[in-house]
């Protein structure tokens, strides 16, 4: 039985906006993408995770309890950073983090340490006054000093710079080497290809797929961009045995699609040729996913550039 | 049942709203009772028992309208004893749950192991305890001003010139309080006992007088001392006139009529009555007076424990309605329109059914009404009431503390 298991989940808000029958199976130990663009459902699903919204249709199993009516007793395995940071009353940081870890039961403040000088965060400042970054900085802090199993974590690289979202993602992947349970949702490709195991894309409330990034970081099929310096040059490859997805003559210009296994005849071809350039194009999640929406996109009328 | 913790936390977000909100009535019941002076209202009247007519029409009132719990719960409890700690209940209802959700700030007590319904029961739990501690505290004060200012609580047995006219006569206060001929067979005693009275000598045996026939005082007054009684306030109104003093504050203070010939001659004039009668009239009401101002301290300690017991259980019941609004909604506006807006109507329509028989009804439209202060002042009948303030407390905190067990939180 997979460890967090989201079934037929539906949650109606109107005007096509919530989520409707969702369908997830996330393994332990797995690292979970969740993206798509803002009001696509997100958050609502992390909610109904955590047990503040009751699914209208559909049920939520985390290791084997109901997130709606075991919420409580979920929260003994669950960190979890809120998509919108808002703190409750407290002097300073540190004051925060305490008063949390008071509730959660916990006692030791070393790990909330760690985070805290990876992350270069200063809690002692006046919680009020903190920049978003610090603010996102402390509400990561709160979600990971306890060692818990399953991390949900909404958006939670808004307001990093680029700089500490690399070290957040060293601590995610820390935390995965821990074989932590870690489910976060984001608006980027880039954040999740890189950290998850898996990333599913929603749109308008609903799962349009569900891919393992390995698949994609491993890809055999790559593809490549070639400029030639003459004209004959490229007539002349043009004719070669190739998979050519497209061709510009204007600009002496070929795309051409090369099997892993095909790479050493395609380079023995090309020694022949006179080339300006040779470029490989990424192939990417976002590209996986642009390509997907355009397919759903032209199977719903022609609304292909969501993203 | 609570949570030790999010209590301690609460408390600690809170004590300082707390404090400003219990301070300042407790303060303001004090000073009520301290500038309290049963001489002056008693005064007061007198004079408007002596207005024809008026007498009859509030007839036993008088009696419960003067005393210093009549002041205390007709006044203070509907006015500063009302506001502030409204305003607290209102501004800490919304904080305790819809503006903790409405900013989204609950999403850190709920990602813990901690159940909604323990969360929501100790926020409703901390509402109570500070309403009652506030209550609590205002009664103490109350106390100690009642105490300090009228010895209303202790020692009453024995007033300032029993004490003193002992001190004198070399006995103990119980037996000089048993026995005032006592005082009154000792020239030294009088004269003592009248100081700590701060009144004349004459008017301190007429007292005394008094005081040992307390008893045989018929009530009805007769003709007679009716006719005394217009003649007696004809020549108080010639006397005020040749003070230059307001009438009404001349009978708080007749003893100005003796030390002053001139307006002496002007009451003896205008009341057609001889010096020497009219004299023994004033010191007569003057004693008299002073027997009701041992009364008016006759302080209740009962009927003040239950009118602080109305209050808490009034403020009981409001706040379950503002707790219930702010459990109900996600957005402060929306708590805050109706935990805010249906306790003001409330005091609103009390304050108007107050104003005239027209808008009596009114009463009928408040939850105010239920404490009924006037009867625990004429010690009628008040318990149902109390009963349903209860009641309708308990139910709407039960039907907040369920709304937020069930509803969905955009957190």
């Amino acid at each position: 039985m997979p460890y967090i298991e989201i079934s037929g989940i539906k949650k109606d808000y109107g005007d096509g906006r919530g989520n409707f029958d969702l369908n997830l199976s996330i393994e332990r130990g797995e690292v979970f993408g969740f993206v798509g663009t803002n009001g696509a459902g997100k958050t609502t699903l992390i909610r109904q995770m955590m047990g503040f919204l009751r699914p209208e249709d559909g049920s939520i199993k985390i290791n084997g309890l109901d997130s709606w009516e075991d919420s409580a007793e979920l929260k003994r395995y669950i960190g979890y950073v809120p998509g919108e940071i808002a703190f409750p009353d407290a002097p300073s940081g540190t004051v925060f983090l305490r008063r949390q870890a008071e509730l959660l039961g916990l006692k030791d403040m070393s790990r909330a340490d760690e985070i805290i000088n990876k992350l270069q965060l200063d809690p002692t400042a006046n919680l009020k006054r903190m920049s978003k970054g610090m603010k996102q900085k402390t509400a990561i802090v709160a979600a990971f000093m306890a060692d818990f199993d399953i991390l949900i974590l909404d958006e939670p690289t808004t307001g990093l710079d680029p700089l500490m979202r690399r070290e957040f993602v060293e601590i995610l992947n820390e935390e995965k080497k821990k074989g932590k349970t870690i489910f976060m949702s984001s608006h980027m490709f880039e954040e999740v290809e890189h950290t998850c195991d898996k990333v599913a894309l929603i749109k308008e409330g609903r799962i349009i797929a569900v891919k393992d990034t390995l698949e994609i970081r491993h890809n055999t099929k790559k593809v490549y961009k070639i400029e030639f310096s003459s004209a004959e040059d490229y007539k002349l490859f043009i004719t070669e045995a190739f998979d050519f997805s497209e061709q510009r003559e204007d600009y002496q210009q070929v795309i051409v699609k090369i099997n892993d296994t095909d790479i050493n005849r395609f380079f023995s071809v090309l020694k022949n040729y006179h080339m300006k350039f040779l470029t490989e194009i990424k192939y990417s999640l976002e590209q996986y996913f642009k390509n997907l929406y355009s397919l759903t996109g032209e199977n719903q009328g022609g609304k292909s550039d969501v993203l | 049942m609570f949570c030790k913790t999010i209590f301690k936390q609460t408390l600690n977000q809170n004590w300082k709203l707390w404090m400003i909100f219990t301070i300042i009535p407790t303060i303001m019941s004090m000073l009520i009772i301290t500038v309290y002076d049963p001489k002056m209202v008693q005064g007061m009247m007198n004079m408007i028992q002596n207005v024809p007519g008026v007498g009859d029409i509030l007839g036993d009132r008088i009696e419960t309208m003067s005393s210093l719990l009549a002041m205390l719960g007709e006044n203070f409890y509907m006015l500063p004893g009302y506001i502030l700690p409204l305003i607290y209940v209102i501004m800490t209802a919304n904080s305790l749950i819809a503006s903790q959700v409405d900013r989204g700030s609950m999403a850190y007590i709920l990602s813990t192991p901690i159940k909604r319904t323990k969360v929501v029961r100790t926020q409703a739990f901390y509402l109570i305890t500070a309403i009652f501690c506030t209550f609590l505290v205002i009664t103490t004060f109350g106390f100690v001003a009642v105490q300090a200012k009228h010895n209303a609580l202790w020692g009453q047995a024995y007033t300032a010139d029993v004490k003193a006219a002992s001190t004198v006569l070399n006995f103990d206060n119980d037996t000089v309080a048993n026995d005032l001929t006592l005082i009154l067979n000792n020239q030294d005693a009088v004269r003592a006992g009248a100081k700590a009275r701060g009144i004349d000598d004459d008017v301190y045996i007429v007292y005394l007088g008094l005081k040992m026939s307390a008893a045989e005082e018929s009530a009805a007054p007769t003709e007679q001392a009716k006719e005394m009684q217009e003649k007696l306030m004809s020549g108080i109104v010639a006397a005020a006139d040749a003070l230059d003093m307001e009438a009404a504050d001349l009978t708080t203070d007749m003893s100005k009529i003796k030390g002053n010939s001139h307006a002496m001659a002007a009451a003896v004039k205008a009341s057609g009555l001889p010096q020497e009668l009219f004299t023994a009239f004033i010191n007569r009401q003057l004693a008299t007076d002073e027997i009701t101002f041992d009364k008016g301290v006759d302080f209740s300690v009962k009927g003040y424990l239950m009118i602080n017991l109305g209050a808490f259980l009034m403020f009981f019941a409001i706040s379950s309605i503002s707790f219930l609004f702010s459990c109900v909604f996600n957005l402060t506006k929306n708590s805050l329109a109706l935990g805010a807006g249906i306790p003001i109507a409330f005091f609103i329509f009390h304050l108007m059914s107050q104003f005239g028989s027209s808008l009596e009804n009114l009463k009928y439209l408040s939850l105010n009404t239920l404490f009924a202060a006037h009867e625990i002042v004429i010690d009628g009948v008040y318990i149902p009431q109390f009963i349903a303030l209860a009641v309708i407390g308990s139910v709407l905190y039960l039907v907040g503390i369920k709304v937020f067990k069930e509803k969905d939180l955009p957190l």
